[in-house]
């Protein structure tokens, strides 16, 4: 201890490093350690022990309806997985759903915040509406949105199509159809909280500076493109990253419309992991597929955040 | 002038469709859910009827009722909710304001720990939870729902409790109060508004979440999220009784939603990685 204090001294940094400042910070680690104790007690028990018994159970082959055949097998689940069609095109699906929900978010959130913002009246209606669909349960607008919005010859959506003269159509049952409205049920439900974020980003910029690119005469499109858009990249940039994590994950929003269906149409790699596991009951394999979730999402998320950085 | 007021127009076309896009899924589920079952399968769809609470009857009192699974619900929720603000509080407060080695460290981890997709965690929990019979218990549920409502109430409230001034603490360490006196009776009062923030936060994404009740629930346990579809999976679906369930099913969040209105934007960006709870 004494070196240390020493040291601090020497650096004149800290003046309260004296054995009675020393006392005091041991306290305060102390009474952290007590404060902090439970919640992470609780977090190494429901995320980092889950992950290590995640990855051990992906090196067994465990299968609850053939449970004779269990047993250790090493790498052999992520080598069946590298050859598996399913698991390439269930990570496609992915990646379509991901990124054209994303940009459907991003894209129609920022223009309506932008329509939204030079409202006089009526503003609040749209904070209003705009939180309804975001506090709702995705299994319930699955539901809803599979029943009330989408069942042929009875949804509103079905009979809008009819009406424009495009017939009723099997909106879930057609792979391309089903993948469409997956990406619009998502779209729907989450661009509200895009365009609230935005609209609250919008709300904070100096005026000024609008003043004097109006004084210079730069055209709407040009405040837009030179102003507006370099000033929100944060905010847009953090609606990206927490959408994508959500939509790579996406579980309810799919399992409750689709269950992944037609065949395997609308299988997200999330979804395949758990009809893996919990339908097909292959646990080991389905743990390896949870595994290369998690990786796909570490990759991802390391391109967003250097793309935070970047210029 | 009059290109103007095109202009006007046409924006403010486009914004009530986007409005009435968003507001109207919610809006027929509400009018469904008042028809008889003879109205709500009647094409076209009828937009003036006969308002009924038939349905609501039969769902809440009829066999087959959705009552126990509202209990359920609540119950997951609301334990939820008083263990995971029980466990924040100190752990936000100790990031927020103390001072010890591994700081950054801890608050990376509570980030970090949200990367991990659902589907991975409840595989392992599923089998740890079946060895010692807690499949279909309310314990089971409401420890595995703390992997993902204790990391966002930390940094909700983290971000709270950097917004106190510091004096305060100061003022009452010099009358000689102990620190967690302190932290009970000076700083808690402060953040008031930032708890119950985070406290309906909790409760939402409780309420709301799929994948593990799916998984971990049974007789006993089951969430209205998923008994809702008791509904559908029958021979023929009932309509009106869906609704209703729908409408059940949203009502809590929905009230909560409005009234915290102000603060869902902080609560929903939260952390910057991912916040909003899991969906």
């Amino acid at each position: 201890m004494a070196p240390s204090a020493i040291a601090a001294a020497g650096t004149g940094s800290e003046a309260a490093s004296t054995d009675y400042g020393d006392a005091l910070a041991l306290r305060e680690r102390r009474f952290a350690a007590a404060l902090l104790a439970p919640a992470f007690l609780a977090l190494l028990a429901t995320t980092t022990f889950p992950l290590m018994f995640l990855i051990w159970t992906s090196a067994f082959r465990m299968d609850l309806a053939m449970p004779f055949t269990n047993g250790f097998v090493g790498f052999e689940n992520y080598r069946v997985l590298l050859s598996d069609e399913r698991f390439w095109s269930s990570l496609l699906v992915s990646l379509v759903y991901t990124g054209s929900t994303v940009a459907l978010q991003v894209v129609i959130g920022l223009a309506l915040a932008l329509l939204v913002m030079d409202m006089k009246r009526g503003q609040g209606w749209f904070r209003l509406i705009a939180i309804l669909p975001v506090v709702l349960s995705p299994a319930v607008v699955g539901m809803i949105w599979r029943t009330f919005m989408l069942a042929p010859e009875f949804g509103i959506v079905d009979f809008l199509s009819i009406n424009a003269g495009l017939g009723s159509q099997n909106w879930l049952g057609d792979p391309v159809l089903a993948m469409v409205s997956v990406i619009a049920i998502h779209t729907w439900q989450w661009t509200p909280f895009a365009f609230m974020v935005l609209l609250a980003s919008l709300a904070s910029l100096p005026e000024d500076i609008y003043e004097a690119a109006r004084l210079d005469r730069a055209s709407a499109w040009q405040r837009f493109r030179r102003i507006t858009l370099p000033l929100l990249r944060p905010a847009i940039v953090m609606v990206v990253i927490m959408r994508t994590m959500v939509a790579l994950t996406a579980f309810a929003a799919i399992f409750t419309v689709t269950a992944g269906g037609p065949g395997t149409a609308t299988e997200i790699l999330n979804l395949y992991a758990y009809r893996k596991s919990f339908t097909e009951l292959s646990i080991g394999y389905g743990a390896a597929l949870a595994v290369a979730l998690l990786i796909v999402t570490i990759i991802i998320s390391g391109i967003l955040f250097a793309l935070r950085r970047a210029k | 002038m009059s290109a103007r007021r095109l202009r006007s127009t046409a924006v403010l076309g486009i914004s009530l469709a986007f409005l009435l896009a968003w507001a109207f899924p919610i809006i027929w589920s509400v009018l469904n859910s008042l028809k008889t079952g003879s109205d709500v399968l009647a094409y076209p769809p009828k937009l003036v009827f006969s308002p009924t609470l038939d349905a609501y009857r039969d769902v809440l009192f009829g066999s087959g009722s959705i009552l126990p699974n509202l209990i359920s619900s609540m119950i997951i929720s609301v334990g939820t909710t008083i263990v995971t603000m029980l466990m924040a509080i100190p752990a936000a407060y100790a990031l927020a304001r103390l001072r010890f080695r591994g700081k950054k460290f801890a608050g990376f981890y509570v980030l970090a720990t949200q990367m991990l997709p659902p589907v991975g965690i409840i595989i392992p929990y599923f089998l740890v939870l079946r060895n010692i019979g807690w499949i279909d218990t309310y314990q089971g549920i409401i420890l595995i729902y703390l992997s993902f409502s204790l990391p966002f109430a930390i940094w909700l409230l983290v971000s709270y409790f950097e917004d106190i001034p510091f004096e305060m603490e100061e003022a009452a360490y010099l009358d000689g109060a102990s620190r967690l006196r302190t932290l009970w009776r000076i700083i808690i009062p402060q953040v008031r508004g930032g708890v119950a923030v985070t406290i309906v936060f909790v409760f939402l994404n409780a309420w709301n979440e799929f994948l593990f009740a799916v998984v971990l629930s049974g007789n006993t346990v089951r969430p209205v999220t998923v008994a809702m579809f008791n509904f559908v999976s029958v021979e023929q679906t009932l309509w009106a009784k869906l609704a209703a369930v729908s409408v059940l099913a949203m009502l809590p969040v929905v009230v909560l939603g409005v009234v915290a209105q102000k603060h869902i934007v902080k609560g929903l960006t939260v952390g910057a990685v991912k916040g909003g709870g899991r969906r």
